[in-house]
């Protein structure tokens, strides 16, 4: 059985087919993708169409009614749509039929492809599209059924292998490991020490996952008080730390300082007050903010930068470990969904 | 004694092979395949086992027309049952992923060393805790209770395993399956309440019976008793009062429950009353 077949047509152009300044060319907006369809419409050479636009990739997953020029008459469409000569849309773009076409439906759904391996982002973009294309009304029986199909390939995918386990930014590791520690962050409360990038994006993150109670703490009063009131929180001078460390749970530093924010000696005095409740140090200073021997305290548990960044280093490895027994699960699938597609008579054997 | 076809030690075998079979699945399931068993599945599987141990443990019962509690390997086998029956209704209830496996296997060992030791199983004894019915309930509730920090001493180890995870960093094997600390140490709190709770009603209702026939009492056992109870209510104190971290008041847990299952070589001492009662029925009387 021929598997290449250009009823069913991909055209591509993503962060693996060109560079970012002329992969922007060919991002759309909403209405933009709307005015798409209807070119693509115009053509009468395509019967259904699906149109995926994300920051990283521009998709068309169509069935044209010739095969022979279809791959043409759509580049020709687009060269009128973007105003790009065919030769660059040429250039940029991938164009991949049948069963090809169907593979890279489930790794890119999967996040196989994605720049970030693994990342779950993409497989609402994919299904976003999915919907919008039923609902403009360009999904036929064949598109239809290539999706729905694709959509459990991919789930199959991540849940069968470790594709998209673990957490690979660093912010989402020191969360990720917040909730091994307090199950859920709705009752923890966060001290951030200093105001660095990092230490605001974990802040952020932790809140994203329902921390509510913050701290802000910095050398000097007046300037925690506006980056308190930016990020929200309670501003607090860092040199008083002792007196209110134990109403948090969790506390991030990225300060710059002469003396050890937290000693051994210091937080077992505290940890009596707190009634051994668990601490957990984000130790993001360069130089290190809080003396290493703070790990050894029962239920305090200490990660620097390097701790995190090696679990990110870690979780990534084991993700691109995975990407080989991922793409031979979509490429068996691939092959099953092409054979059920030529069997129900939506692409024609040739 | 036998029932429906097969004889008591053959359907508590079987139990024991299904709580194996529970483990083995689970452990492959996490370690190897890398996906947590479905809770349901093993939820399942450990209910089969204790059904098939129960009616084991009631044709045990109908030898004796009572509990099945005349020997340590009963006295072993009910006290597996207690912390399967408790991971079966109340389990489900904690939400804990891991806790079937650490069950199952829990299980699967004191079952299989059980029925291992064959001396154990003594055969032709009276009931340890002669045939009063009160003060056989005091001994199933007891028993029930050394189930209970069964299970404590379980979800103690796994908090362990899982504080040591996080401070040596070690982001492998069991740990991205464990629940959290938080989880653990709050149901830690709540098993330890419940079994010092029934614990305390056991012995409650054998001081009320002992009170009465006071030359019934076997001291060592009493004192063995005593004592396990005098140490879950100190540590149900220090941890009401959180004055233990919860890293000590973990391996406390662990270790006072091994003392209890040393304790069983008191209890595995007949009542005088119990004594009586096997001489009369020797006699023929």
């Amino acid at each position: 059985m021929n598997s290449n077949n250009g009823e069913l047509l991909l055209i591509t152009v993503n962060h693996e087919t060109v560079p970012m300044e002329d992969r922007e060319r060919y991002s759309l907006d909403k209405d933009q993708v709307r005015k798409l369809y209807e070119t693509l419409r115009e053509t009468s050479i395509v019967d259904e169409a699906l149109i995926l636009s994300t920051c990283n990739r521009f998709e068309l997953y169509s069935k044209t009614i010739d095969p022979e020029k279809g791959a043409d008459s759509i580049i020709e469409a687009l060269q009128k749509f973007y105003r790009i000569d065919a030769q660059s849309i040429r250039n940029h773009a991938v164009v991949q039929e049948g069963q090809a076409a169907i593979k890279h439906l489930i790794e890119v759904s999967a996040g196989l492809k994605s720049q970030i391996v693994g990342e779950a982002e993409i497989f609402g973009q994919v299904k976003d599209a999915y919907a919008m294309c039923q609902k403009l009304g360009y999904a036929g029986s064949l598109l239809n059924r290539l999706f729905q199909k694709g959509f459990q390939a991919a789930k199959l995918i991540r849940h069968s292998t470790s594709i998209g386990e673990g957490q690979i930014n660093i912010s989402n590791v020191a969360v990720s490991l917040s909730l091994k520690i307090f199950g859920g962050l709705d009752h923890t409360s966060a001290l951030i020490v200093g105001t660095g990038e990092i230490g605001e994006k974990t802040a952020k993150a932790l809140r994203s996952r329902g921390a509510k109670s913050f701290g802000v703490a910095s050398h000097s009063l007046e300037r925690t008080q506006g980056v308190a009131e930016t990020w929200g929180g309670t501003p607090r001078v860092v040199s008083e730390i002792e007196s209110y460390l134990n109403e948090y749970d969790i506390i991030i530093s990225s300060t710059e300082l002469n003396e050890p924010l937290l000693t051994q000696s210091s937080l077992e005095q505290l940890n009596r007050q707190r009634k051994n409740r668990p601490l957990f140090l984000i130790d993001l200073g360069l130089p290190r903010n809080i003396d290493p021997s703070c790990a050894a305290v029962d239920d305090v548990y200490l990660y620097n930068l390097d701790d995190l960044a090696k679990i990110a280093e870690d979780n990534l490895s084991e993700r691109r470990a995975a990407i080989k027994s991922s793409e031979a699960i979509a490429a068996k699938k691939s092959e099953l969904i092409w054979k059920t597609l030529v069997n129900r008579g939506l692409v024609s054997f040739r | 004694m036998s029932l429906l076809g097969l004889e008591d030690r053959q359907w508590i075998l079987l139990a024991t092979i299904v709580f194996a079979s529970a483990s083995a699945i689970g452990a492959y399931s996490t370690l190897k395949l890398r996906r947590s068993a479905a809770r349901p599945s093993t939820l399942l599987l450990v209910s089969v086992g204790w059904i098939l141990q129960t009616i084991g443990l009631y044709a045990r019962g109908l030898e004796y027309g009572g509990c099945p509690l005349s020997n340590r390997f009963e006295l072993v086998q009910f006290l597996v049952w207690s912390a399967i029956a408790l991971y079966i209704f109340v389990g489900p209830a904690f939400r804990l992923s891991l806790l079937g496996m650490f069950t199952s296997t829990f299980a699967s060992i004191f079952s299989i060393l059980s029925l291992s030791i064959s001396r154990w199983d003594s055969a032709g004894r009276a009931p340890l805790f002669g045939d009063s019915p009160w003060i056989e309930t005091h001994a199933a509730l007891a028993l029930f209770s050394y189930g209970v920090f069964g299970i404590l001493a379980l979800t103690s180890s796994m908090y362990l395993l899982q504080s040591r995870s996080l401070k040596q960093k070690n982001m492998g094997g069991l740990f991205p399956f464990m629940p959290s600390l938080q989880e653990l140490a709050q149901i830690n709190l709540r098993l330890l309440g419940l079994g010092f709770a029934i614990l305390t009603t056991s012995l409650a209702i054998g001081a009320v019976y002992w009170s009465r026939e006071l030359e019934s009492v076997n001291v060592p056992k009493l004192l063995t008793t005593i004592a396990v109870w005098f140490a879950y209510g100190v540590l149900l104190f220090f941890r009401v009062r959180e004055s233990l971290s919860y890293k000590q008041y973990s391996w406390a847990c662990i270790c006072v429950f091994a003392a209890a299952l040393l304790s069983l070589e008191a209890v595995d001492q007949p009542s005088s009353q119990a004594v009586d009662s096997l001489i009369q029925s020797s006699a023929g009387l």
